[in-house]
């Protein structure tokens, strides 16, 4: 090997190393494995695609699925939204904007399991905020996490309120890009402020909402620390993400069907990507 | 007149909005850490007490203290560790000519959206395989792997920005490339190198999944997996134990947050912009 190859390789050699030892061989573990029937007290056996015939006739696997499209679907959407707005506010210059920076920072720095702790306790039945609040307004109590409909809303308000912060940050480095003097010449030329935003800024951060919406479907689609504390995806595995419900069998031991769940999860993810990167592509043809 | 009112007013009530809807939930769990009951509302009765901190603190069946000790450790490990290992591979991206660099750099970042739960069930049967279930290195190795991708794509930004002549002079004088990187390029770097630091292990800090599925006590368990798995007596919740954990479990990283605020900020979106 001449030095010209020899250099990189080795400056890359840890990184490949790494990714490659606990990251692709487990993942192509997984995918062998779901190949096989593997529970405790019993001989590994070669059954080739049971476990996915066993899961297309799996009604929780089915509604497990359903939850992970639908929850990725509707947190994402509002997180934009939310996200567009937070953007907007810390993009005005005020002597706030540092401490608001700040604040905006919290929800997504702290650990998730503790995010979704608080949302917990806000969320309880009997002496939860959100039901002494509702109370104090007359409506309520709602049964917000022992409804399948409420636990779904409890948990998508939660992961709106962790990651919003991050797309909000996202957003906000696409805001800077445009330039001052294109929206006040557009200021003076008659353009009020919701013009202004739907005409200059919109297209030209166009980009990057678009990564940013990539980037928080797949990690929507693969919620787990939430639902995990939040609800155990209860009521009845109705609020069970595929990610919760291939835990499950991990936990009892059962690998080749956990490893069968995890495989679907990955190809939806998967899927989504690509479909979501074509469309792209054909857009800005 | 009228545009810079409309202006002022949706200035303030987006404010309003961002510090209810971040802080409040917030403050709420620093409150009821501070609560003899977090039923208080509901009786009207607001006892303050410290009987939780002292508590989370001092007994020592609650473990705590032991898994406080055991996330410092292993993020702090894992982050450090990649990030070296990320500044050596975006050094040699940014600055060295070879075939099939875009091909890494896209591979790599696509690995980093693989679900973790695809990965997790194959590491336990590593894990076990090499009787590492319950160590630290059951964590720092897979967190390692798993914050390569953030640490790879925060560096080449900050590297590909230092101009390419100073490696050349460099060079010149008969440095090595392992001596460019870390007498040249790192010092220059220093402020990207400490944030991808500090973005790291929060990173790892805050990671659940692996630290749930690959520890079994309070020799290697983390702080999510410790507040995960709080049980009081009749089920019933120990909620002034759980928050008061939660809280001080916060304090490193929203220390982190807020000191290097811009930094994270910066770190964050580069990658994004670029794109």
């Amino acid at each position: 090997m001449n030095r010209k190859i020899k250099e990189p390789v080795s400056f890359l050699l840890p990184l490949i190393f790494f990714i490659a030892a606990f990251l692709l061989f487990p993942v192509l573990g997984t995918f062998w494995n779901s190949l096989w029937q593997d529970v405790p007290f019993m001989a590994r056996r070669f059954v080739a695609f049971d476990n996915y015939v066993g899961l297309m006739k799996d009604g929780q696997f089915w509604q497990a699925s359903f939850f992970t499209i639908a929850f990725a679907c509707i947190s994402v959407s509002l997180e934009m939204a939310f996200g567009m707005i937070t953007a907007l506010i810390l993009n005005e210059k005020s002597r706030l904007r540092g401490a608001l920076r700040g604040i905006a920072l919290i929800p997504w720095a702290i650990p998730s399991v503790i995010g979704a702790r608080i949302w917990q306790l806000i969320f309880r039945y009997d002496y939860g905020v959100a039901n002494i609040t509702l109370k104090a307004i007359g409506i309520g109590p709602v049964n917000w996490l022992g409804t399948s409909a409420g636990a779904f809303a409890a948990l998508v308000l939660a992961d709106v309120w962790r990651t919003t912060p991050f797309v909000a940050i996202i957003l906000l480095a696409g805001l800077q890009t445009v330039p001052d003097d294109v929206l006040k010449q557009a200021q003076i030329d008659g353009a009020n402020i919701f013009q202004r935003f739907h005409r200059i800024t919109l297209p030209m951060i166009k980009p990057i909402i678009m990564v940013a919406i990539l980037f928080r479907t797949i990690d929507a689609m693969r919620v787990f620390d939430l639902i995990y504390v939040i609800t155990g995806g209860g009521p009845g595995g109705t609020t069970a993400s595929l990610s919760v419900y291939g835990y499950k069998f991990f936990l009892t031991g059962d690998f080749g069907y956990g490893s069968a769940v995890s495989v679907i999860l990955f190809i939806i993810a998967l899927t989504t990507a690509i479909i979501y990167m074509e469309i792209g592509k054909l857009r800005s043809q | 007149m009228n545009e810079r009112k409309t202006k002022r007013l949706l200035r303030i009530a987006g404010m309003i909005f961002v510090i209810i809807f971040c802080l409040i939930p917030f403050l709420w769990m620093v409150i009821i850490s501070l609560c003899e009951r977090p039923d208080f509302l509901l009786h009207k009765s607001l006892r303050l007490t410290v009987q939780n901190f002292v508590d989370i603190l001092s007994v020592g069946n609650l473990h705590f203290l032991d898994n406080l000790r055991n996330s410092l450790v292993i993020s702090s490990c894992a982050a450090l560790a990649s990030t070296m290992i990320g500044a050596l591979a975006a050094y040699a991206i940014s600055r060295m000519p070879f075939r099939g660099k875009t091909s890494i750099v896209v591979t790599v970042l696509a690995l980093s959206m693989f679900p973790q739960i695809c990965i997790v069930g194959y590491l336990f049967k590593i894990m076990t395989r090499f009787e590492l279930i319950n160590t630290y290195n059951a964590l720092i190795l897979p967190y390692i792997a798993w914050s390569l991708p953030l640490a790879l794509w925060i560096q080449m930004s900050y590297f590909s920005r230092i101009p390419i002549e100073l490696d050349k002079a460099a060079q010149v004088d008969g440095a090595s490339r392992i001596q460019i990187l870390f007498k040249v390029i790192l010092p220059i770097a220093a402020p990207g190198f400490l944030s991808t630091i500090l973005l790291l292990f929060m990173f790892s800090f805050n990671e659940f999944l692996f630290a749930l599925m690959l520890t079994t006590d309070h020799n290697a368990r983390t702080v999510p997996v410790g507040i995960s798995m709080f049980q009081g007596l009749h089920g019933e919740l120990p909620w002034g134990y759980i928050m008061a954990a939660s809280v001080i479990s916060c304090i490193p990283v929203i220390l982190v947050a807020l000191i290097f605020q811009k930094r994270i900020i910066q770190g964050l979106t580069q990658g994004a912009v670029k794109h």
